[in-house]
């Protein structure tokens, strides 16, 4: 019902964009470690660190345009969404983060913390996924 | 629950289903109850509990009462969201550093 759009310009060609998403050693460097893999069907784990590995599986693959996949399977149980957009001399890389339930184990524990004040939710967020 | 607790509201499947069904326009509480094969006092039972969280307002027409999406409180809802938010910025500014400082 809820979900999170984000875009960004990346100076670079969609294919080197498609890279650093989907080979496991840049995943790693600017998100996490995991056995990602373009093909449609394959499960992989991303170690999120003190957030726990999370479990995923691809479900759309357009190869340098579009790349789908459920993420963190049991807890959060959501779906990213990479599309990746020629501009000008670079690409336009959106995120399209879908399916946040207030009532999945984390959407409670997200808003237990409302309870708690907003900066104090904010701590805990950063402290577990930062 | 709190009286006017959104999110207490939006945690049940059937009020988010109705509140879905409501963004194609207002819709009497007869015709809600029809679509998802419930009964009336228990689709009234859940519009009483949105209409108290503030997500539908009521407006009587002749017999019927017909239900209107009131998007305002749904900010709230949003606002749990936003460190994900924060999060994925912060991520997308370092895969742009990946990218662009490599010669990939």
């Amino acid at each position: 019902m809820t979900s999170i759009e984000v875009d960004q310009f990346i100076a670079r060609s969609p294919a080197k964009v498609w890279r650093a998403l989907t080979e496991p050693e840049l995943l790693a460097r600017w998100w996490a470690p995991g056995d990602i893999k373009p093909v449609v069907g394959h499960r992989f784990t991303l170690d999120m660190g003190t957030w726990g590995h999370q479990e995923c599986e691809i479900l759309q693959v357009e190869p340098e345009k579009l790349l789908r996949y459920t993420f963190a399977e049991g807890s959060l149980d959501t779906t990213i969404t990479w599309r990746l957009e020629p501009e000008g001399v670079g690409t336009r890389l959106f995120l399209e983060h879908a399916g946040f339930n207030a009532d999945s184990p984390l959407g409670r524990a997200a808003i237990e913390g409302m309870g708690n004040g907003w900066p104090g939710l904010l701590r805990r967020i950063e402290s577990t996924v930062g | 629950m709190p009286d006017g607790d959104v999110f207490a509201a939006l945690a049940n499947p059937v009020r988010r289903q109705l509140l879905e069904a409501l963004r194609a326009g207002p819709r009497a509480a007869g015709e809600l109850a029809g679509q998802f094969a419930l009964s009336r006092p228990t689709v009234s039972e859940h519009l009483a509990v949105l209409r108290t969280a503030r997500l539908v307002r009521e407006e009587p027409r002749g017999r019927h009462r017909y239900y209107h999406l009131e998007p305002v409180p749904l900010a709230d809802v949003q606002d749990w969201l936003h460190p994900f938010e924060q999060y994925w910025r912060a991520r997308l500014i370092a895969l742009r550093g990946v990218v662009e400082g490599e010669d990939l």
